[in-house]
């Protein structure tokens, strides 16, 4: 690598599962505590390595946590860690909209799970909530794997796509008389509805899920519109990750057997999203170890599991000539069992 | 080797149809990147050619490698969300029309967008309906990853919890007496062997637990010291000790963190050699011939 990376509001790691995204996003947030920069580390995958890579508790998430990096052999150096937890996200959301009550909700609860559904939209607005407080020099994004990460790059879209025009209007019309604070909400926001000609879908609802359903949906439906503000917030944070001043992309890949066609198939999808300040991150390289190995020409066998070898190292190194990242930063293969300790030497290779 | 003795290969047991019969839906899942469409496809071929089954591959929502799927002569099949959604709603109000328009709808079809779970119950619905409708039929899944593989397992009980009664509970139960109490479902976990891969395997199978998916099948792909040229370096050092350099250090460490983490894990992991192949058809032919060969990687 010939330049130094700038330091953006956020850094954006993405990549298929298993390539050491986790690891490397860690290393990378010590890499810059140690040069006394204000870090978070974010973590929005459910899997949450990163509570192993950190050695947290599962009591301890949803919440801001300081990492003593004396973990990674740094003493005297830190830097704060979250893993997202939708639930707190939620209920951050719904107690600065005051819409603790509507969104006590059994059909939201559900949602908000860690698999319910909503954990990428729930992101998105906690990132925007992180940045909002402009407490860190930057923030490191841990993302979901593969097509989870898509999910959540697309996830403000289809925020924009819920409150869509058609659906909007109806809660515009009906917003003259919709005051929450009314005794009667409920029945007058059913009449509501059921002018607004979304009667006859319910009818047909009601029919396939049962008639609580529909009251509990249309509960949920008033109450995330009441919040609508907020995801309609979040949609900012979509925008300004498309602007090379606000964000640095990671793409994560390693050179096992099996990542290059997934890795290729990310890069495609991600990389509408990224602008050229993106590099490609290729973990796990052999490359060092199999220049200096020279098998006896006698051993056909021990030639061929070199040369496959090889041929995986180099399907990498084309993918960043499709796309044409900034640079591609090798990271030899850490020969160590704990996660620890491969945070430790991955830091050594950032610039 | 110890070792290999210690974890042997389960897995020809577990797809033969003397053996476990009721086994007619395969699930491979797995983080991405571990190997799991060339197992998919393997077992798939496996079962068909070795078990005499009829077999059907399918990818689940994410396009299917049907040039290779040709290749290797293994029949699949296509499904689309939206088609299957379609159907399927069209089914339960006896009318497709009034299901076309509902799906139509921005609202509706913003929902689906926003709750991926409904989508993937319904395609999971879907293929179980193919299952119920052909009793010879065994259908070999490669799943998304293992995130998208708990939330389609948590789907239904989700729906359960929300829709409470109607139509869809209905079927969510018969949905779940197949999987479950019939034991039709049978998920295989592929992993690569490092500490963090294979903690992570557990974790989803507990999740999975939660989920009412028991038993799962580990896979512990990509083995190096399995590897053929490997081994046989190995046994050559044993006879004649001048050949001793053969295997270059780093090789020896990696073989040396595998079997480490090999040491931690129990019965239910199937070992899986490294093969010295880059083309994707080779690959799925070699893991083939290991099957038929009870865990043999020449």
């Amino acid at each position: 690598m010939t330049q130094e990376i700038s330091l953006k509001p956020i850094e954006i790691f993405c990549g298929t599962g298993g390539v050491g995204k986790t690891t490397l996003a860690t290393s990378r947030a010590l890499f810059l505590a140690k040069q006394k920069k204000k870090v978070l580390l974010i973590t929005i995958d459910p899997a949450r390595r990163l509570k192993q890579v950190l050695g947290l508790e599962d009591k301890e998430i949803g919440a801001l946590h300081k990492i003593d990096c004396a973990i990674f052999d740094e003493p005297n150096v830190e830097f704060s860690a979250l893993l997202m937890s939708p639930k707190t996200t939620l209920q951050r959301m719904a107690q600065k909209s005051e819409n603790e009550r509507e969104l006590d909700n059994p059909i939201v609860n559900i949602l908000t799970r860690p698999y319910g559904g909503m954990n990428e939209i729930m992101a998105i607005i906690e990132v925007q909530y992180q940045l909002s407080l402009k407490e860190f020099d930057t923030i490191i994004l841990d993302t979901p794997p593969g097509k989870h990460f898509i999910d959540f790059l697309q996830s403000s879209e289809k925020i924009k796509q819920f409150f869509d025009k058609s659906f909007v209007e109806i809660f515009k019309y009906m917003g003259k008389k919709f005051n929450r604070n009314e005794e009667g909400q409920k029945s007058g926001f059913l009449s509501l509805i059921v002018t607004s000609g979304i009667k006859k879908l319910l009818k047909y609802l009601e029919k396939v899920t049962g008639a609580d359903f529909v009251e509990d949906f249309i509960e949920a439906i008033s109450g995330l519109y009441l919040n609508r503000q907020s995801f309609l917030d979040a949609l900012e944070f979509q925008e300004n990750l498309k602007k090379e001043s606000y964000s640095n992309w990671f793409l994560v890949t390693s050179v096992e057997q099996f990542k290059h066609d997934e890795a290729k198939e990310l890069q495609t999808e991600a990389n509408q999203f990224m602008h050229k300040d993106s590099y490609l991150l290729v973990n796990k390289s052999l490359s060092p170890f199999l220049e200096k190995w020279q098998p006896n020409d006698q051993n056909s066998e021990l030639i061929r599991l070199r040369q496959s070898m090889k041929d995986r190292e180099n399907k990498i190194k084309q993918l960043s000539k499709t796309v044409g990242h900034k640079a591609e930063i090798f990271f030899p293969e850490v020969l160590g069992a704990l996660p620890q300790s491969h945070v430790k030497e991955l830091a050594q290779h950032w610039k | 080797m110890k070792e290999d003795t210690t974890n042997s290969l389960l897995l020809p047991s577990i797809l033969s149809s003397k053996e476990n019969p009721e086994k007619r839906l395969f699930i491979v899942t797995g983080k991405g990147g571990v190997g799991k469409t060339t197992l998919a496809m393997a077992f798939a071929k496996y079962l068909k050619d070795s078990d005499s089954r009829k077999v059907l591959y399918n990818s689940f929502d994410q396009p299917l490698p049907e040039g290779l799927l040709k290749e290797l002569s293994i029949p699949y099949f296509k499904l689309c969300m939206d088609t299957s959604a379609k159907e399927y709603i069209g089914k339960k109000l006896h009318s497709e029309t009034v299901a076309g328009w509902i799906m139509k709808t921005p609202f509706f079809s913003s929902l689906f967008n926003m709750l991926p779970g409904l989508g993937h119950m319904i395609l999971l619905g879907h293929i179980i309906n193919m299952l119920e409708e052909d009793p010879e039929l065994t259908i070999v899944i490669d799943s998304p990853s293992s995130g998208h593989a708990i939330t389609m397992f948590e789907s239904p009980l989700n729906f359960r919890d929300m829709f409470r009664t109607g139509l869809i509970v209905n079927d969510i139960d018969r949905m779940e007496d197949f999987l479950f109490k019939n034991k039709h479902l049978q998920v295989l976990i592929a992993a690569l062997p490092t500490l963090m891969a294979t903690q992570e395997a557990k974790d989803l199978a507990v999740e999975l637990e939660q989920r009412n998916v028991k038993d799962p099948l580990f896979i512990l792909n990509d083995l190096l010291h399995l590897n053929s040229a490997v081994q046989n370096s190995q046994n050559t050092n044993e006879d004649h000790s001048q050949n001793n350099d053969e295997l270059p250090q780093f090789i020896k460490e990696k073989c040396k963190l595998e079997l480490e983490v090999l040491k931690e894990l129990d019965q239910s992991w199937n070992p899986i050699a490294h093969f010295s192949e880059t083309n994707n058809k080779n690959l799925v032919t070699a893991i083939v011939h290991y099957l038929n060969h009870g865990g043999n990687p020449s």
